[in-house]
Parts: C-alpha cells; structure tokens; sequence
C-alpha cells in the first residue's frame, strides 16, 4: 500500500515530465518565442546585450536558437538570458533556483529529498514490476477487456483494473524496466561494462587543453560554431561554452533525426587558432553508453518523438488510476472476506 | 605546562587556517545521486579573497566567483555552463577541505557533500 502511494507519485509527475520542454516553453511565453525577422545577428553582439543589460557579467555559454522563433539564449553567471537574435533586445531573464517542473523532476527520481527518497523510489519500481507481472497471471484465464456495473461497485472497478491494466501492460512494462535501469544505473553500467569490456570513461575523450594564454581570443563565437558545425555535417549546435582561463571552446551538437544519444556530439577547439582539439560523436558511444542513452530515450518517450511520448505519458497517468482501482478492489475483498 | 599548551593551541588554529593557495583534489556526491565527480581546483588566496579556477579535472576549468576566506571557512562559487556551483567549505584538517556544495540550474537546485585534500606538492 504504501509502495502504491509511491507509484501515484511517480505516475503523476512522469506524466507531466514527458511534456517537460513544452509545459516549460508554456510558462515562460516571453522568454521561449518571440516573432522572426531580419537579419540574425552574431552571437557576438548577442552576448554584448545581455552582457550589457547584466552589470557586465561575461558570457559562459550561448544556447543557439533551434529555429526561426526561438530566441537565443545566453549563460551568464546570474542566469539565462533570452535575446532577440534579430534585434538584440533582452528579453529577460530566468535565474537560477527550483521551479514547479524542478520539483516534478525532483519528486520522480528521489521524492525531493536525497538518498532515502532515491531508494524507496527505485525499490518501489521492483514492486511495480512484480505487480505489473502478477496482474497478468491474474487476467490471462478470463481474459477480461469489459466495464460492467455502476462506478460505485466492486464489479466496476475490477472491471476497469482489468481492461485499462491490459492496454497499459506494454508502456508500463517498458517505463518500468526503464525506470529500474536509470534506478540501478551503477550496477547496470558496471555490468555493461564488464559483459563489454570497456572502461567506465569515454574512451575517445581527449581532455588536453591549450595553455593559459593572455592574449585576446582571436576566434570568434560564430567561427567556432561555423569550424564545429563543418566537421559534422547535418548536426545541429545546441551550445557553445566559452573558452575562460585559456580554455577551449566547446560546441555540443545534435542530430534532429537521432534520438539516441544525438546530444552527445561535441567538438573542442583552440580559441587562438581554431584547431579542432577534441571530438565526441555520439556514433562512437560505448555499448554502456549506447544503452543507457536509449534507456532513457524510451523511458521518456523520445525514442520515437511525439507518439512514443504521448504513449509514454498515458501510461504514467493510467499508473494511479490502476494503484487506486487495484487498492479498492483489495479494501472490498477484504471486507467481504471479514464478514466471512 | 598551560602556556606550552597555549603555544600548541595557537599553533594548531594556525595551521588548520594555512593558506589555500595550491591545488585541490576530491569529489562530491550529489544527495539522492548516483556517483561521485570529480574535483580538481587550482585555489589562490589573496588575504581574504579567493580566486583561481575548479572543475572536474585540469582540462576542464572555469574560473571562480566571488571567493572570500573566514577564519577556516572557504565559500565561493563557479559557473560551469547551465549550473552553479556554490561552495561552502570549511578547513576541517590541514589540507583538508570539507563542506556542502548547492548546485543550481534555472529549473532545479541540488545539494551536494564536498571533500577535497590539498596537493601543493604535484
């Protein structure tokens, strides 16, 4: 019983979380569209005006505009920054601290504490997966997909366990072993790992860095995206990390029609010259890698885009109906069972 | 015998808030996370101001924010991308550094158990 107030809870906020970017966009209007036209601007006057408007703070990052109405954003220390890439007006700001999607998150994947929550979490989806188990022993004999009598009776509600168990068995099946994968992610990797014979770090992962240097960086933003985006044709650059401290720059790129790892694709170059220091590809994932990206991309829907995710989120959602129906039946059986 | 052991005391107090300046190794663990990351600050310590750069190792380093030292206490801060990482250290052995970390992004925020160990010598 009260493994299934758990489950509520994390059928409840994977619901939300599977439309976590659009519920996002949704709250903050202002900051997630804005109506395209013009010239874009660099990214280098882009980050002057935010810059500019934020007591001078330095750039950290620049997130791209991944389409004509998207805004621009730009990482500074105090927050994001979203910025007209047509006409350089701030739109304002989101700064950093937990908002009502934070605590959905936090809520799903430790109950919004640490440790304890963590486990209780990831120990309550074995039982879902034993239950979800036992629910079909229990209605392969009859084989029932019917909903009889008023809403008030046993009949309505073993009824409705029974059909809506059946038609959410496959996606809950599948959020569940997903959710008991990401819930046991170390001793799933490690085992990778070990059936695999990889080592625990990217292998391919290159962390030289340029020395410290004085002088002025000499690429610019936009050239470092353009010498990035050259080396990966087709993919997409989502986000640029400055070089500070004699660092490098860092561009993550995605591919729109890979959704298995396609944010994993980042190149590092040299500020003062543009030499290419660094290549992850997402193509040259480790098996533990690979599966754990696509774990994820099926526990959260995106392993087929919209469809999977509508899917996926039904199935979170018919999660607390089912705990709800399967506890009433039990609290009727138990009562008709008392009264002998 | 009680002015020997004023003498250590003092001694003590005064190696346990030695100054900072030098590199810094170790990890924190995210409450109700999975792993351990790794640390590696490189810490310069000017009176009371702390400056220099930290991240997970010597190829990825952001410079640090807003670091002043009190007494034994270290806070400052970095910015690595989306998240903020805000430091609360306290100087719990010689070159020895434990404390809290508060992780935020624009949508969540998270604690986190520091523990980094001076290595002046590499």
């Amino acid at each position: 019983m009260i493994a299934g107030a758990f489950l509520v809870v994390l059928g409840i906020t994977g619901g939300i979380l599977a439309f976590e970017p659009e519920l996002d966009r949704l709250l903050h209007p202002h900051l997630s569209r804005l109506k395209p036209g013009g010239r874009t601007l660099s990214l280098v006057d882009i980050g002057e005006a935010a810059s500019k408007k934020y007591s001078g703070e330095p750039v950290v990052a620049y997130l791209p505009s991944s389409s004509p109405d998207v805004p621009t954003a730009v990482i500074l220390s105090s927050g994001v920054v979203s910025v007209n890439q047509y006409t350089g007006e701030v739109l304002g700001l989101r700064s950093r601290g937990q908002t009502v999607l934070g605590f959905m998150r936090a809520l799903h994947v430790r109950l919004a504490t640490g440790d304890i929550g963590r486990n209780i979490l990831r120990w309550s989806t074995i039982l879902m997966l034993i239950s979800l188990t036992s629910g079909l022993y229990l209605w392969w004999p009859r084989k029932r997909i019917q909903i009889r009598g008023p809403w008030w009776s046993r009949l309505f509600w073993s009824d409705q366990h029974n059909s809506f168990g059946i038609f959410s068995l496959v996606p809950l099946l599948l959020l569940t072993a997903t959710g008991i994968v990401i819930g046991f992610e170390d001793e799933v990797s490690s085992l990778l790992d070990k059936m695999y014979d990889t080592k625990p770090v990217h292998s391919n992962q290159t962390l030289a860095r340029s020395e410290p240097s004085q002088a002025s960086t000499e690429l610019t933003p936009d050239q470092a995206i353009a010498i990035a985006s050259a080396q990966l044709p087709g993919a997409l650059p989502y986000r640029l990390q400055m070089p500070r401290y004699g660092g490098l720059y860092v561009v993550s790129l995605t591919y729109s029609d890979n959704r298995i790892g396609a944010e994993r694709n980042s190149i590092s170059l040299d500020p003062r010259n543009g030499r290419i220091v660094a290549v992850n590809q997402s193509a040259s994932l480790t098996p533990r890698e690979r599966f754990m990206a696509t774990n994820e991309a099926i526990h959260t829907g995106n392993i087929l885009g919209m469809p999977t995710r509508i899917m996926a989120a039904l199935a979170s959602i018919l999660l607390p109906l089912q705990v709800v129906s399967g506890l009433l039946i039990w609290v009727r059986r138990t009562n008709i069972l008392r009264r002998g | 015998m009680n002015r020997t052991i004023a003498i250590v005391t003092l001694l003590a107090a005064s190696a346990m808030a030695s100054d900072l300046t030098g590199k810094w190794s170790g990890t924190f663990k995210v409450d109700g996370g999975d792993h351990t990351v790794p640390q590696l600050f490189i810490l310069k310590q000017q009176g009371k101001t702390l400056s220099g750069s930290g991240g997970p190792n010597a190829g990825e380093q952001y410079p640090i924010e807003n670091g002043r030292i009190d007494g034994d206490e270290a806070r400052f801060e970095l910015t690595a991308g989306e998240w903020k990482f805000a430091y609360d250290l306290k100087q719990t052995a010689p070159g020895a550094l434990n404390g809290t970390l508060k992780l935020q992004s624009v949508n969540d925020s998270r604690t986190a158990k520091v523990s980094l160990a001076s290595s002046k010598g590499d």
